[in-house]
């Protein structure tokens, strides 16, 4: 657990970049510092590693001031990524990967065979490990900055914008494994960030800074989008806040029906009086969406239109039904299972009637939207499926 | 043309006559001495330009005093000013130093240049991952700044190299003999003799310097590393 204690920090020219900061950043989780620029969040994270001293405040790592440690032996117990990489362009890979057990004298052996596991783990092949920086993409030094910081096993990982100097595709890459990482690592995370989608996306906490160091809310991410503290934290979560609030609501619980849903051997009079019907094939995949007033004989000779984008039942969120809803001629989002078949179809009404889940906050009690006492994000992770 | 063909003949004939590969008056004899006088002059100017330059460099304070002081210095005419040196003051000291003091600047300047185009991301990272001021210095800053340390150091050398041919001036030998006995007595032969051999060492450092930087530079920095 990373604690803030009314953390402040005041350069000599005046200027705030932390205004009196309280917060706690739980162990195993994802916490993530978003803002506008000059909002302090880097700042705030650097504390953490004393790559800046508070003007007045302390951070604690358990329990334990970090000012009683020396900078240098308390950076090589936490992890540091920052944006463009940082690697050092006259090391190879592994060494570069290596630094910090290097560092704390591990024997060079036993340093690199940690750097190929890692190469391993965040993605990069092995056989990399003789190159240098400039021969790899943007993409590829990043993961190699990940890999840097968890090669000696930090408990605690520093993130400062790891993931904003890439592009689109390779971001969203990035993210995916990165949450997949941290699923088997349970490291404890502070995560830097202006892109509030990435903020949603991988936190479990997220804190909200505003310009001149100001912390305005800490809160999960879906509560974020349900109940933004103010109009600052409203503004910066920006449009579509309902939509995407769907992304936390589970479609585990969704009644799917099979009214609309036909096999290719059936013939379209079977389907009169139904606008669209969804022909799938003997393993129940889908093949298309037919008009059976238009057809017929059997389905299977239909004119079919695409059946556009499907959900996996359980596993997506209602965001992603509510897409492929949209997307599907028919205004019905076809549910699949992991084996790709129809499980049913769903209309844009029963997937709005879907309850998203996250606590209800007394917005007339302001005091409870105090960061430091914000209640800790549910514990029980999604479970997607009915399970056996 | 054929002046310069003659020019060559005749230094070849000189260059390569016995009489010139013996004794104190010798090739060998001089040779040695003029790459003592350059090799001290250098040691100590590296040390001097180095120092001051990683300081300033790793710190970044007093940055533009130093290097606009260097500045002025290369501005100085340096023959002039060696030649003056040795002159009125007459001794091996006075003409080492002043050559130390012409290859302070380059050393001075690339050394701070070099540290100071280092990646800054990278030494965030380097002591954001617990290295100390020396670790970033040594582990991140001098390796990366290496080409342009290099760079200086081979500038200074060849300039030392050339320039040390007037300790012959007050009577300490060295290559600049030849030039200086030849001028004085009119004997071309010799000039352009002594010339030809202080260029070949010329050449030799460059080629040492080259070899060094293949030596010493990582393969990251300098694009040549293999694909595989």
């Amino acid at each position: 657990m990373i604690t803030f204690e009314g953390v402040t920090k005041r350069y000599p020219d005046g200027t705030v970049a932390l205004d009196d900061v309280s917060l706690e950043c739980p162990t195993g989780r994802i916490t993530v510092f978003v803002g506008t620029s000059g909002g302090g969040k880097t700042t705030a994270l650097r504390t953490i590693n004393r790559m800046v001293e508070p003007t007045a405040g302390r951070v604690l790592i358990d329990g334990g001031d970090v000012r009683e440690r020396k900078p240098a032996e308390l950076r090589r117990g936490i992890g540091y990524v920052i944006q463009h990489a940082g690697l050092f362009p006259h090391r190879t890979i592994e060494d570069n990967i290596a630094t910090v057990p290097y560092l704390l004298r591990w024997n060079k052996k036993k340093a690199r065979a940690a750097a190929h596991e890692l190469m391993e783990r965040v993605g990069l092949d092995p056989s990399m490990a003789r190159r240098y920086p400039f021969q790899l993409s943007g993409g590829q030094q990043q993961r190699v900055g990940v890999a840097r910081a968890l090669a000696a096993d930090p408990p605690i990982m520093l993130m400062d914008e790891p993931f904003s100097a890439v592009d689109p595709v390779v971001r969203a890459e990035l993210q995916d494994e990165f949450l997949r990482l941290q699923a088997e690592l349970h490291k404890t995370i502070v995560f830097v960030t202006h892109d509030i989608d990435e903020a949603i996306k991988l936190g479990d906490r997220v804190a909200v800074f505003q310009t001149g160091g100001k912390l305005v809310q800490v809160d999960a991410p879906e509560d974020l989008l349900a109940h933004p503290a103010d109009d600052f934290v409203a503004g910066f979560i920006g449009q579509n806040r309902g939509i995407r609030t769907l992304g936390f609501a589970e479609t585990g619980g969704l009644r799917l029906s099979g009214d609309a849903v036909f096999a290719a051997s059936a013939d379209a009079a079977d389907a009169a009086g139904l606008d669209w019907v969804l022909v799938v094939d003997a393993d129940r995949r889908p093949l298309g969406w037919a008009r059976p007033a238009d057809e017929t004989g059997p389905l299977a000779e239909a004119r079919l239109a695409p059946v556009g984008a499907t959900f996996r039942a359980g596993a997506d969120s209602v965001r992603v039904a509510l897409d492929a809803a949209v997307l599907s001629p028919a205004g019905l989002a076809v549910g699949v299972d992991e084996a790709g078949a129809v499980v049913g179809t769903a209309g844009g009404a029963d997937l709005l009637a879907v309850p998203t889940h996250g606590p209800a906050h007394h917005r007339a009690d302001r005091a409870a939207d105090r960061p430091a006492g914000a209640p800790e994000p549910a514990d029980a992770p999604a479970k997607g499926g009915a399970g056996d | 043309m054929n002046d310069v063909w003659n020019q060559i003949r005749l230094s070849w004939t000189w260059l390569t006559a016995s009489a010139q590969w013996h004794g104190d008056d010798g090739i060998p004899h001089r040779l040695l001495q003029h790459v003592i006088y350059s090799g001290v002059s250098l040691a100590c100017a590296a040390v001097i330009g180095l120092a001051l330059g990683l300081l300033v460099g790793h710190t970044g304070r007093g940055g533009f005093v130093v290097v606009s002081l260097a500045n002025l210095a290369r501005a100085i005419p340096t023959f002039g000013l060696v030649v003056y040196v040795v002159l009125v003051h007459y001794s091996i000291t006075a003409a080492l130093i002043a050559l130390v003091a012409l290859a302070v600047p380059p050393i001075l300047v690339n050394t701070y240049e070099g540290l100071r185009g280092v990646d800054a991301d990278a030494k965030d990272a380097a002591s954001g991952m617990g290295m100390t001021g020396w670790g970033v210095l040594w582990r991140a800053e001098v390796p990366m700044a290496l080409p342009l340390i290099l760079l200086g150091l081979r500038t200074s050398a060849i300039q030392v190299v050339a320039t040390a041919t007037i300790v012959a001036y007050p009577g300490f030998g060295g290559l600049g003999r030849y030039i200086i006995d030849g001028l004085a007595r009119n004997d071309y032969q010799l000039v352009v003799g002594g010339t030809v051999l202080v260029v070949l060492l010329a050449l030799i450092v460059q080629i040492v310097f080259a070899a060094l930087r293949r030596l010493v530079v990582s393969p990251g920095l300098l694009g040549t590393a293999r694909s595989s």
